[in-house]
This record gives structure tokens, sequence and C-alpha cells, in this order.
């Protein structure tokens, strides 16, 4: 079975995106900070299963965004990670892609382009 | 946002117009006068930190939630800059307290006030039971203007009902030009960018 994970420490943030993106069909995880992440992709593989997709926030206690990114990529770096963030600022942007994003995505989102965007991404 | 460190209350003072939200961890006051928008106050008591943010939810929200409205949704997005600022400082969304003031009922451009403030009254009960976060004080509502200061380290806040509504002129009219542009303008959504 194939997941995505929704990484935001926002409960509301967490359920809009996993209600705009349901109808994919995919199993939709949530955690709600980067070490959290990285824990439910490590029981999701021990399981033997993949993750299709993930979509972290940035600023996030524990363990941010970007943080999480770079830690993610040391051992996967193919699985695409969607960037869902308040965070517009260049140097934000550059440092989310130097570490691995795959796109940024600035808050509030459109839901038909995040389920486009998400599709364009696990095909 | 106006600071001004001289003023009667002998400690900085940040003024907040509608549309602004700041998050500090500086022994300060948080102040602002609210009428048909939204005044939120949040502190994390264990940091000793907290923010103001002051908005309109920009509509009526429809059945299905919060989460799934595209109207309700500037109003998460005015609540996520917010709790991102405080979280910026090291403050924890598990750990924050909220109070609530504001939502007055006495905007008579809007064509349905009342379906207009039972949305924002609406909103804010369901964005706070959704995000697990108490709400120490919800003063919302009524029909008077608000004057609301907030001390964001000890996460005290006080409130003035207004005398008259036309008190505060100055909040007025930009709080009538904030709901204005906010209610002329389609839903606004965030740039993408994508690397791949």
């Amino acid at each position: 079975m194939k997941h995505i994970l929704v990484i935001d420490d926002s409960p509301t943030i967490r359920v809009s995106v996993e209600f705009t993106i349901k109808k994919l069909g995919y199993q939709i995880r949530q955690a709600e900070n980067g070490k959290d992440a990285l824990e439910k992709i490590a029981e999701i593989q021990k399981a033997g299963d993949d993750i299709a997709l993930c979509i972290c926030d940035v600023n996030m206690p524990v363990m941010d965004g970007i943080t999480f990114i770079r830690e993610f990529r040391k051992t996967d770096k193919f699985t695409p990670v969607l960037v869902l963030t308040t965070e517009s600022e260049n140097e934000k942007v550059s440092a989310g892609r130097e570490a691995g994003a795959s796109g940024w995505i600035i808050k509030p989102f459109q839901p038909a382009e995040l389920l486009k965007i998400v599709e364009k991404f696990i095909r | 946002m106006i600071r001004s460190t001289e003023n009667r209350y002998g400690k900085t003072l940040y003024t907040l117009f509608p549309g602004d939200y700041f998050a500090t961890g500086e022994d300060c006051i948080l102040g602002t006068v609210t009428g048909a928008c939204a005044c939120v106050c949040l502190y994390d008591n264990g940091r000793r930190l907290g923010g103001m943010g002051h908005f309109i939810v920009p509509g009526m929200i429809g059945t299905e939630g919060i989460f799934a409205d595209d109207i309700a949704t500037q109003g998460i997005t005015s609540m996520e800059y917010l709790i991102g600022e405080i979280v910026k400082l090291g403050g924890d969304r598990k750990y924050l307290k909220a109070k609530l003031f504001g939502v007055a009922r006495l905007n008579s451009r809007l064509s349905d006030m009342e379906g207009v403030i039972k949305s924002n009254i609406r909103f804010l009960k369901e964005y706070f039971s959704l995000e697990r976060i108490p709400v120490e004080t919800e003063d919302i509502g009524g029909m008077n203007r608000r004057q609301v200061l907030f001390y964001p380290t000890a996460g005290t806040a006080m409130r003035r009902f207004q005398r008259r509504n036309d008190d505060a002129s100055e909040f007025v009219r930009i709080e009538q030009e904030y709901i204005d542009t906010m209610f002329r303008n389609k839903p606004r959504y965030g740039k993408v960018y994508l690397f791949e």
C-alpha cells in the first residue's frame, strides 16, 4: 500500500489537506512535526509499505520542516516532498530547495491546485 | 502596527491594526480596538511568550466545516501566520491558550451582517476546537466596539467597551477599509514553486 504523509503541527491544516487529497485513493497518514514524521516513515517501511509523497510545513516545534527534509533525504533521494507553509521569503524557499524539497506551496492553498500538484508528483 | 515607548502603561506598547499579527517574548503590551473583526490573543505560559492577531473571515462559511471551506481558509491562514510567529520564537501550539474578543454586530455596510458575524463566531469556535487550544476568555459578539490590551508574557488581557462605537475613529476608519478590501477581493492563494 502507498501512503501520503501530511506533516504539520496544525490539526486543522492536516485535516484540510487530507480532505483535499483523499480522493486520490492513497492511505493518508498524519505527523505533527519532523521527528514524528521520521518515526511514522520508519513504521510504514517496517510494515513493508511505501511512501508516495510527503507534504510538510516549515515552522514546527521539535523538528522543523527543513531539518526533516535534510534528514529524510539522507536515506531517500527520490520520494517527492512538497513544502506547504506561510513562509514566502526567498532565502527560506532556497533553503528548502537545497535541502531537497520538490516544491514550495505558500498557504493558503487552492484545493484544486494542490490536488493537481500532488497528482503530478505521484504519477 | 505602531510601537510606542512613551505611554501611560510604563511598558512598550505595540498597537495592532486590522489585518496585523504580532508575536513576542518581550515584556510589553499588545493593544488594539476591534469592532466586527476578531482579536485573538494567544500565549504559551511555559515559555512566557504570546501574540495577537486582528482579522475577519470575509464571508459566509459553508456547511461542511472550516477545513473544507474557501472563505474559512482565509481565517485559518491568518491564524497560521500568528501561530507560525509564536513557533519561530520557540512556542509550541500544544501549550497555547487563547483569549478571544470582538466580532461585534456593528458593520452596517455588510449586506448580510448577521450571517457574517455568525460565520466568524463559528470559525473561532471550530478552529480552536480542531486545534485543541483551550479558550480561556470568549468575549465575542454583542453590539459594542472593544479596546483590548494584552500582556503576551503573562497571558493577561484587559477589555473595555467603547462608550460610543465611533470613539477611536482612526480604528473605525481603518477597520472599515480593511473589511471592504477583504470582501471586495476574491479569496487569495499563495504562490507555488515547483523544483522538479
